[in-house]
């Protein structure tokens, strides 16, 4: 009885992340399949988490339509340029002015700026905005005279960025692999051209994260100074690793997102046998298998070309 | 023109089952071997991509059977097309699963 009580409790828990619309069917469906089960009916149960996060993920919400937007490549990169440009413009533009306060007397100005070009450690992302160049961060100034501003600010602000994007990288590597999987070159892999596209997009996808990064960094700078190092750090940390994750995701011929995942296998049989998620490329391009855990075997994902009668 | 859906190999033994007669989650799920966490949500998206539909059995039927109502889900002619160019790729499919008893169906 105790044990029923527990696995009811792990249904009605998991039910939680069902869409409140759909939920008592979802449970209702469960309970009566329950009702049938004889033997590891706590493992049985346990499904019960995989499927709530099916419908959680697949809910006919507003992500939904924003991941379907992002689907295709041409897609994608548009709307990441979209992005790239209102921050640019929001940067050096219009809508840039409006929303930057009065300019700092350039008494502090220069004193903060000659402070960071003094400053002979590594830059942080605290450092960067103290060497932004004049007309960048404080954009209303534009006109000002150039003798305002040191010329040491000008010198070192690539640096700072090369710096924060050299540590967003270090602290990204640190936390998610940078390994996009394994692709087999085998008869049925696309062209050296059609392969070399797939790097171009996510070179794209990486160019447009840096601009997006800088310009939002820029465009901060003016209303909270301090914060604009560390919305690039952010900016880029986060920005790198959507692009991975999104690269991963995708078809190497076809550059769309895959869909349909299927977790196969049960973790507590990774001894005798492979678990892990499946999905597969809509225009029948192939099937990626993504592992469950990292293993000296099955370190990485791997992609499945499919021969051109799919 | 729209795109014919592409079954992964789970997918389509799900499929397969489904039209052997295990018109039901745990009846799957125990033909197949496949644990409950691959089973049901691979039922949601193929009744999401219009390859099976669900119905809920009457409640009296299942009064009669002294037993929850069940859940029943049905191939429909997208699904039997999807699956019948399953079958010509993998013609092992067809014989995977025994005709079911007559009180499961």
């Amino acid at each position: 009885m105790m044990l029923r009580g527990l696995n009811l409790a792990i249904i009605q828990t998991a039910a939680l992340l069902v869409p409140a619309a759909e939920r008592a069917e979802w449970l209702a469906e469960w309970r009566a399949e329950l009702w049938y089960v004889n033997r590891r009916a706590t493992a049985f149960c346990l499904g019960s988490i995989s499927d709530a996060f099916w419908m959680n993920r697949n809910a006919p919400d507003p992500r939904a339509a924003r991941r379907f937007a992002l689907e295709s490549p041409v897609k994608c990169v548009t709307f990441l340029a979209a992005l790239t440009a209102l921050s640019f413009l929001l940067a050096f533009g219009p809508l840039g002015d409006n929303l930057a306060p009065p300019p700092r007397d350039a008494e502090s100005q220069s004193v903060a700026l000659a402070a960071a070009a003094r400053d002979s450690n590594p830059p942080s992302p605290a450092d960067l905005e103290s060497s932004l160049p004049n007309r960048m961060a404080h954009p209303s100034t534009a006109g000002a005279p150039k003798t305002e501003t040191p010329p040491d600010g000008d010198q070192d602000f690539p640096l700072a960025c090369f710096s924060v994007g050299l540590v967003s990288l270090a602290v990204l590597s640190s936390v998610t692999p940078l390994r996009l999987g394994e692709y087999p070159v085998n008869r049925y892999a696309p062209t050296a051209p059609l392969r070399l596209l797939r790097w171009v997009f996510l070179a794209v996808k990486m160019a447009l994260v840096v601009s997006m990064a800088l310009c939002s960094a820029i465009a901060v700078a003016p209303m909270v100074p301090p914060l604009a190092g560390w919305v690039m750090f952010l900016g880029l940390f986060f920005g790198f690793r959507w692009a991975l994750m999104d690269q991963r995701e995708r078809c190497p011929v076809c550059l769309r997102l895959l869909s349909n995942p299927i977790r196969i296998g049960d973790p507590s049989q990774s001894f005798l046998g492979w678990y892990g998620t499946e999905l597969v490329c809509s225009h029948g391009h192939g099937f990626l298998y993504v592992p469950g855990t990292s293993t000296s075997w099955y370190e990485t994902q791997r992609w499945q070309y499919l021969d051109p009668t799919w | 023109m729209a795109i014919e859906t592409k079954l992964s190999h789970t997918a389509a033994i799900i499929l397969q089952a489904l039209q052997a007669g295990y018109v039901y989650g745990f009846s799957v799920m125990e033909t197949t071997g496949l644990p409950s966490g691959t089973v049901y949500p691979a039922l949601r998206r193929l009744e999401r991509d219009g390859l099976i539909r669900s119905s809920w059995e009457s409640q009296a039927v299942a009064d009669a059977g002294q037993r929850p109502p069940r859940k029943y889900y049905r191939i429909t002619r997208a699904g039997q097309a999807t699956l019948a160019a399953s079958q010509k790729r993998y013609p092992l499919l067809n014989r995977l699963f025994p005709v079911p008893a007559q009180e499961k169906a």
